[in-house]
């Protein structure tokens, strides 16, 4: 769901507006995320979030077929989130786009600002979502995997609808075609996103239990 | 072997047995901008490596993958920055 400049309307002016709006909405949360994280950690992250970001890298560049001649590819917004906590993962997503839009021209320079909200900051605070959904503490550890499912699935609809709003002033029908359309084959890739986020998960936890014990996400709630 | 470098293989491994069994169809946007023939701008900005390909290369696996694995080092790197700049200062690398 990389927005490219090619749907920002240069001559409209609500289509320039709003990508610069979201551009400082962006800087905004960044900025917050970047306060946050600095206070967050007892050791070192570096090698998690290098690696980790890496790998989001390469996942989005594999598309996987849902329907209609249609494909998606994994965001990666929650799945950095359980593994950083959500503002790292916010600063992570950011270096991931920042690097897609700057070398691979995926996703724009002006949609740049709409990017970074619909799937670093939408994806860091997917976070608050596993956390709402975990809070129960005595069920969290069967909730556990579930949520981050439901997290996922609702972090890409959520980015959806963003960028169904953001690029609606290029659609002669506006926000009554993109938003439809964009859900409707969203709900579907956010499945993918889904399975493949709790599976990953799942892995890790199973296979690298000390990377998931320094979770702050787990920390008191759960026995791994 | 380092753990590190293990898990930058496993990545590599990952784009080489993918990259030829990904879908090459539209993704939901462009989907969606196909379907309502949106006239798209011309961008600001082509990238060096536009669509994941090495431009001399032209459109193959091996162009892909190694647009891929350069995309992969410089995420990696910036990474490293990033989580160098976050964490805390007096502490020993944790592998």
């Amino acid at each position: 769901m990389h927005i490219p400049d090619g749907l920002i309307a240069t001559s409209q002016p609500a289509s320039i507006t709003l990508a610069i709006g979201m551009w400082i909405v962006s800087i905004a949360f960044l900025a917050w995320s970047w306060k946050k994280a600095k206070n967050t950690y007892s050791r070192s992250i570096t090698a998690l979030l290098a690696i980790t970001s890496a790998f989001v890298f390469a996942a989005q560049m594999i598309n996987f077929p849902i329907a209609f001649g249609t494909s998606g590819h994994l965001v990666g917004g929650t799945f950095l989130a359980v593994l950083l906590g959500p503002y790292a993962a916010m600063l992570s997503m950011t270096i991931v786009l920042l690097m897609q839009a700057f070398f691979f021209a995926d996703g724009g320079i002006l949609a740049f600002g709409m990017n970074v909200f619909n799937m670093a900051v939408i994806g860091g605070l997917s976070f608050f979502l596993i956390k709402l959904f975990t809070k129960d503490q005595t069920s969290s550890y069967k909730r556990f995997i579930p949520s981050v499912f439901a997290a996922s699935w609702l972090s890409v609809m959520l980015g959806a609808l963003l960028a169904a709003l953001e690029v609606s002033p290029a659609f002669a029908g506006g926000v009554m075609v993109t938003v439809p359309s964009m859900l409707f084959y969203h709900a579907m890739i956010g499945l993918g996103e889904g399975a493949i986020t709790a599976l990953l998960i799942s892995s890790i936890q199973r296979m690298q239990p000390a990377i998931m014990g320094g979770l702050t996400l787990l920390k008191g709630r759960t026995k791994l | 072997m380092n753990k590190n470098l293990v898990a930058v293989a496993a990545i590599i491994v990952f784009l080489a047995f993918f990259i030829p069994l990904a879908s090459s169809s539209p993704d939901g946007l462009e989907r969606v901008v196909e379907t309502f023939e949106v006239t798209k701008q011309t961008p600001l900005w082509n990238g060096m490596m536009s669509d994941y390909t090495i431009a001399v290369l032209g459109d193959s696996y091996v162009s892909t993958l190694l647009a891929g694995v350069v995309g992969t080092f410089i995420v990696l790197m910036a990474g490293t920055l990033l989580g160098r700049a976050l964490s805390p200062k007096k502490t020993k690398i944790i592998n």
